[in-house]
């Protein structure tokens, strides 16, 4: 009997079909994996610089940032002062390391009253791509020391504590969209002995502030930035600043408006401003990152 | 043969593709290094977490890497090539699959010249390219892949803006070095 029949052939036809298509059309195809599934947010903002304030944007370890800042006189000298560029800046360096990936110290160095600022910044915690931290956190804390000659106070010359200031703040801050984010920081800075001779207008020893800090990204390398430094415990005018970040041939490029000449934390908050709009002062920053390779 | 033995076949086709998964070699360790050299600035960029998958039954081969894992050594300079050129968020993987041919027949420890005929896609962008390369028996199961190849990220629509922040290259010149194990 060797006859075959439709039964077998619908068999075998059936069986052939489907070990094809279980294995016939195995082409080799991997899993396609993240390497690292909670990967952290980059470029919060483009600098540890977002106009006069520190931001979350942590240091690499053996990392160094080096930041010149400058504000003008008031634009509104108009053209005969050139916008303020007459009136010769108020400028800042400052260096910041990092020990760590999370803990950086710096030293600053700002013309106004020849102030000298030591600070730390320290990364507590960091937004990440897969939303199990929603916020980037970290913490600055200062101790300053204003160097200016004030010999003609003769004995009443101020010594080295009543020169002293401190400033502290929290820096909260997330990046909302790809090309918006945002910051909070409560700020404090504390003046020994906030003397008339100083360059501030303030006359109490402490000042609250809350800082905010918006970046746009227009393109991938600027940024529309935006500062606003309501303050909490003081008649003083508010901090408004408005400008744009740049990245360059290795550097960031902040140029803005802003309504104070201070640079560092404790003058932002005692120094007074400016109505803005009316005394907009230009003020610009370079950043500079430079790697020592020290891993 | 009988005709009512024709029910061997699919066995017989069974049997051949248990023979050819044996014949699978994968790896998740692999190196990549890609060069980047521009007039200004030369600099590489490394990664030990090439995924790769060879089957040398069915001459088919399928290579990708988590470009997150690229590491220049230099912290800022990797965050701004994921966030404004490779934009990983949204293309996080380079991939690389397609047939392979091979010169000859595998013998421990003597290479054999072997072409990949496949699909090439990063950023979003797929090109064909024929890619060559050398493959060693290293052990009873284990080969060697090693390829040299160049990616024009013109190709891929991965822009250089005139000032960049480090100068990069037109043309990144690519080294892969992957042991595959057949477990």
């Amino acid at each position: 009997m060797n006859t075959i029949t439709k039964y077998d052939r619908l068999l075998t036809a059936v069986g052939t079909l489907l070990l094809f298509l279980i294995h016939g059309v195995s082409f080799a195809q991997l899993e396609r994996k993240l390497a690292t599934e909670d990967r952290k947010t980059d470029l919060v903002f483009h600098a540890p610089r977002h106009i006069n304030l520190l931001t979350v944007e942590a240091l690499d370890k053996s990392t160094l940032h080096f930041a010149i800042m400058h504000t003008f006189g008031p634009v509104n000298g108009g053209f005969r002062n050139l916008y303020g560029l007459d009136n010769g800046a108020n400028i800042q360096f400052s260096f910041e390391y990092a020990l760590k990936d999370k803990f950086s110290l710096g030293v600053s160095r700002s013309g106004r009253d020849k102030f000298y600022n030591l600070y730390g910044r320290y990364h507590l915690l960091e937004q990440t791509e897969s939303e199990t931290m929603p916020f980037s956190l970290s913490l600055m804390a200062a101790a300053g020391v204003n160097t200016s000659d004030y010999a003609y106070l003769q004995e009443n010359a101020p010594d080295f504590a009543q020169r002293s200031s401190f400033a502290a703040q929290v820096m909260l801050a997330r990046k909302i969209t790809k090309k918006l984010s945002f910051q909070l920081s409560p700020l404090l800075a504390y003046f020994n002995s906030p003397l008339p001779a100083y360059s501030i207008e303030g006359d109490q020893q402490l000042y609250l502030a809350l800082g905010f800090s918006g970046n746009y990204k227009v393109t991938a390398m600027s940024s529309l930035t935006l500062q606003w430094i309501p303050n909490l415990n003081n008649g003083l005018r508010n901090n408004v600043g408005v400008g744009i970040d740049v990245e360059a041939g290795g550097h960031v490029f902040q140029m803005y408006f802003v309504t104070s000449p201070a640079l560092n934390e404790q003058y932002l908050l005692a120094g007074g401003n400016g109505v803005p709009g009316e005394e907009f002062r230009l003020g610009f920053n370079v950043n500079r990152i430079f790697a020592t390779g020290g891993n | 043969m009988s005709w009512k033995r024709l029910w061997l076949l699919p066995v017989v086709y069974l049997l051949l593709v248990e023979e050819a998964l044996a014949q699978e070699y994968k790896t998740e360790t692999g190196e990549v290094v890609f060069l980047s050299s521009a007039s200004l600035n030369e600099f590489t960029g490394e990664s030990g977490k090439l995924n790769g998958l060879l089957d040398l039954a069915s001459k088919t081969f399928d290579f990708y890497i988590d470009l997150n894992t690229l590491e220049t050594g230099i912290g800022l300079r990797d965050r701004h090539m994921r966030e404004n050129y490779l934009e990983t968020n949204k293309y996080p993987f380079a991939e690389f699959s397609g047939k392979l041919e091979k010169s000859g027949p595998l013998k421990l420890n003597q290479a054999v010249m072997v072409k990949a005929v496949g699909t090439f896609k990063i950023h979003g962008q797929e090109k064909d390219r024929i890619i060559s390369g050398k493959l060693t028996k290293i052990s009873a199961s284990e080969v060697l892949l090693e390829a040299d190849f160049q990616v024009k990220l013109g190709d891929f629509d991965i822009a250089i803006p005139q000032l960049m922040f480090y100068e990069l290259s037109e043309i990144q010149q690519v080294t892969i070095k992957a042991a595959l194990k057949n477990e």
